[in-house]
């Protein structure tokens, strides 16, 4: 690894409260350890390792979650739900009714992070940021286990997310509003982020409705070394390598990374222009190794004539959202309420 | 100004408090931001575990091996305990990995772990497993709900519910209607979908508690033994149960030469050949294995536990182990005494509890409690080991219809799993078992209710009050469980680790937990209890 360690170290310990670092760097060193020089990857002990959570159709914190199986694939939905006000309801899952016959409730599919390989829907950090989310912006959150790299590739992943999106719009028991439809968001991080652009842009394709899209430091990268990837390599928790790494995992055999499932506006790209697009909240990690790429889609998105709002903050690093415990935490979350507010 | 955080968090342990300021803080207290994550950090420990991360790392970078396959090969305990972990690991870079003396069979290599108990002894299942063996806020309730797309299956499920809150509440001639109206709908649900045959389990508990014959639904010992062991082949469950707590067994059994294995219901034996086999191929040699096997006393005359004793001498004696067997005949966990497993001080004892230890939580006011009474007596024998697997829900709920909610979510996730065993007759029969479980959850009150299933957050806290202390199962026995499910054609399955224990599931469900247990010494147990 470049330059000295301790001074990378002591770099990003002062820019994120200790837990946070404690959290982070415990993830790093787990996955350093599990990634093979191969290109393999130790999927039995990072099972092993990842915290889970259940779902409980108990609330608590006022959000009920249970999961969803679809028969047919295996694929997992964990649905997330403010509780009833009555209590009598709670334990009892409504899938018969709408939402509500008079107000809008979005709906958030999201995509959880991990670069393609980590992570699942009932992980346990996943699991509590998905149910910030239901009480924030006064949504159902439904997230998506999609199935991971190495194991499987592109484009496997938004296969899943596809799918995922077409049983949401098709659930009564998820409709709101007068005029009884489900109003859906595509909302990931890291590689849900790359996932949910993807999926909205096959749904724009196919005329599939989609209110908006919540990418926070989505996975893009390419070919091509950026200045930011050189500069902050190793520096704040990621590195690279890492990042090669994990799209040789992701990428078709043989591919490199201007393939646009990575690289969605570079060479082999395609543009948005004339696509009716979602509007985009993207939010930007200052610290963030592959923030060029993530500025690049936005400048992408803008020249396709798209609805895109930037979110750069500045000092915050990868994962910034997953503790409350910091300024920029609570500012993407003020940013996706309004985002997300039927009223806007 | 909303406030977003909430320092407890859905679906995690509780028992964690925020670490915002303002609060007082005492010294053991655990950061609540990372227990929402999954990890038990004490905020007064967490400078001092920033600091073995950062030292990790150093070691890392510069550790001249691989060090994914140095991962690999360690064995993990417990990743909640954030400190802990990163220490084993920590002492897992500093040493290299023993040399493997040329003279042994084929074993995965032998690490010995500085600072934990057991040595890791290999996979001894994958590598012995022969043709012949196929195939979370404690008010919380852990709920899963799989696929309903039928409406008149949610329909089901929503009149079950009104029909057990009539019954809860004495309203018989309601339920009894409700039953009637529930019976015609079945006939329009798909039966092989999870929720119909499920529901039709549910509706017949219903009507025979209205009709108060539910104890005639026992069967005999040996129907109970045949349906049984076709659950233990159709689905994981008992497999898993079995192959986890033998590889505690065996790594609690190590350097000892006289051990005994106590079972608290023995069956068909169905557990034992394989750690009778893992022990002949030990190294160092096999010890002297005693096996006691409790059960029901044979109502015809043959003595079926002595049967089975001798079909298990036969098989040791096969690979050169010398072993004994007894039988202990007792209807009731609670009638037995440990006199009559005569175990002595010198051999290294492990009692085996496979769906056994609940069934004393039935007791009358009275008496003085049967858990209480049993475990003291585990105690006091001081085994080096006790494996308890029980049902993950919690179907000894004092309200009948907390009861039945909880049973009704747990059995379908069950059935639903089933539905993936290609097996006849043992799907059918292995449908039956667990239809004879639901009833005596259902219909059965007082001694007669045995299935008194508790969740593993509840075992954990009378199994420490009791005086015992966690072993935690590792890495190892955890890939083992995820290798043994690959076998099994089914897709869906998961194992999970939580806090030194495994869980075997459905999707995303846990619905049975394997840990492991030993006693206190008495020294530290007049501490503990003044906490």
């Amino acid at each position: 690894m470049a330059g000295g360690n301790e001074v990378n170290l002591n770099e990003s310990k002062r820019v994120v409260p200790l837990n946070t670092w404690v959290l982070i760097s415990n993830f790093k060193l787990a996955y350093n350890l599990l990634r093979r020089p191969d290109g393999t990857f130790n999927r039995d002990l990072a099972e092993y390792l990842d915290r889970k959570v259940p779902p409980n159709t108990i609330p608590v914190d006022g959000v009920f979650s249970f999961d969803h199986v679809d028969r047919a694939t295996g694929l997992l939905n964990r649905v997330f739900q403010a509780a009833p006000q009555n209590e009598v309801q709670w334990g009892i899952v409504e899938l018969e009714k709408p939402l509500s016959t008079t107000e809008v409730v979005p709906v958030i599919i999201f995509f959880h992070g991990g670069s393609f390989t980590h992570s699942s829907a009932n992980s346990a950090i996943y699991d509590t940021f998905c149910r910030r989310l239901v009480n924030i912006c006064k949504a159902v959150v439904v997230s998506v286990n999609y199935r991971r790299s190495p194991e499987y590739r592109y484009p496997c992943a938004y296969d899943d997310g596809w799918a995922a999106l077409k049983w949401v719009k098709s659930r009564t028991w998820l409709q709101s509003g007068k005029d009884s439809k489900v109003y859906v968001y595509l909302a990931g991080d890291s590689s849900g982020g790359n996932i949910a652009h993807h999926v909205a842009v096959r749904a724009a394709e196919a005329e599939v409705e989609i209110l908006g899209n919540i990418l926070l430091h989505p996975m893009f990268g390419g070919e091509k070394r950026t200045e930011s990837e050189t500069r902050l390599d190793g520096k704040y928790f990621v590195t690279i390598q890492d990042r090669n790494w994990y799209w040789r995992a992701f990428l078709p055999e043989g591919e490199d990374r201007d393939h646009p499932a990575c690289n969605p506006f570079g060479p082999r790209g395609k543009s948005l222009e004339g696509l009716k697009f979602p509007k985009s909240l993207i939010c930007v990690a200052g610290l963030d190794l592959i923030q060029d790429w993530q500025l690049a889609y936005v400048e992408g998105l803008r020249k396709a004539g798209q609805d895109v709002k930037l979110l750069f903050l500045k000092e915050a690093t990868i994962g910034f959202y997953f503790l409350p415990n910091n300024d920029h935490f609570y500012c993407l979350m003020e940013e996706i309420k309004n985002f997300v507010n039927p009223s806007c | 100004m909303v406030l977003y955080d909430s320092a407890t968090s859905g679906g995690s342990n509780s028992g964690s408090s925020s670490s915002c300021s303002g609060t007082k803080q005492p010294v053991a207290e655990i950061d609540g931001l990372l227990a929402g994550a999954g990890y038990k950090v004490r905020s007064s420990e967490l400078r001092q575990v920033a600091q073995r991360l950062e030292r990790l790392e150093t070691v890392m970078v510069n550790s001249p091996a691989d060090i994914s396959q140095l991962a690999s090969d360690t064995v993990h305990y417990n990743p909640s305990d954030l400190a802990s972990w990163v220490d084993s690991l920590l002492s897992e870079f500093n040493q290299p990995p023993l040399p493997l003396p040329s003279d042994l069979p084929d074993l995965p290599d032998i690490i010995a772990g500085p600072s934990v108990n057991h040595t890791a002894v290999g996979n001894y299942l994958t590598d012995n497993f022969t043709t012949t063996q196929q195939q979370q806020q404690q008010q919380q309730q852990m709920m899963i709900v799989t696929a309903m797309e039928e409406d008149s299956g949610i329909r089901l499920v929503h009149m079950l519910m009104t029909c057990a809150e009539s019954v809860q509440r004495g309203e018989m001639a309601v339920a009894g209607s409700l039953i009637e109206d529930m019976k015609g709908l079945l006939t329009r649900v798909n039966p092989s979908c999870g929720i119909g045959k499920v529901a039709g389990c549910f509706i017949d508990a219903l009507s025979f508690r209205i009709m108060g014959v539910g104890g005639s639904i026992c069967g005999s010992v040996s129907e109970n033994e045949i349906l049984y062991h076709h659950f233990y082949e159709a689905c994981p469950y008992l497999k898993f149960a079995h192959f986890t707590a033998n590889q505690a067994i065996l790594e609690a059994f190590d350097g000892h030469d006289c051990v005994h294995v106590v079972d608290f219901n023995l069956m068909h034996g169905l557990q034992w050949p394989a750690l009778i086999q893992a022990l002949a191929l030990r190294p160092g040699g096999p010890p002297l294995l005693r096996l006691t096997g409790i059960g029901p006393p044979s109502p015809d005359g043959r003595d079926s536990l002595r049967e089975i004793g001798l079909r298990l001498a036969e098989l040791a004696r096969s690979v050169n182990i010398r072993f004994t067997f007894r039988g202990v005949a007792a209807s009731r966990l609670e009638d037995v005494k440990p006199w009559m497993l005569q175990v002595s001080p010198k051999e290294a004892l492990a009692v085996n509890s496979i769906l056994q230890l609940h069934k004393l939580l039935g007791s009358d006011p009275a008496r003085n409690s049967p858990m209480e009474m049993v475990l003291g007596w585990i105690r006091n024998l001081n085994p080096k080991i006790m494996t308890v697997v029980e049902q993950e829900s919690n179907h000894n709920q004092p309200e009948f219809l907390d009861r039945f909610t909880t049973a009704l979510y747990y059995y379908s996730t069950m059935f639903d799993s089933l539905e993936a065993c290609p097996l006849q007759p043992e799907k059918a029969l292995a449908e039956i078992y667990l239809q004879r479980e639901i009833c005596n959850v259902v219909c059965c009150e007082g001694s007669a209710r045995v299935e008194r299933h508790e969740p593993l957050a509840k075992w954990r806290n009378r199994l420490a009050g009791a005086g015992f202390r966690p072993l935690h199962l590792g890495s190892n026995a955890f890939r083992q469980a995820s290798m043994l499910l690959t076998l099994f054609s089914a897709e869906g399955y998961s194992v999970e680790e939580t806090e030194g224990c495994l869980t075997l599931g459905w999707h995303s469900r846990p619905l049975i937990a394997a840990s492991a247990w030993h006693a206190v010494p008495d020294v530290m147990m007049s501490h503990q209890n003044s906490n």
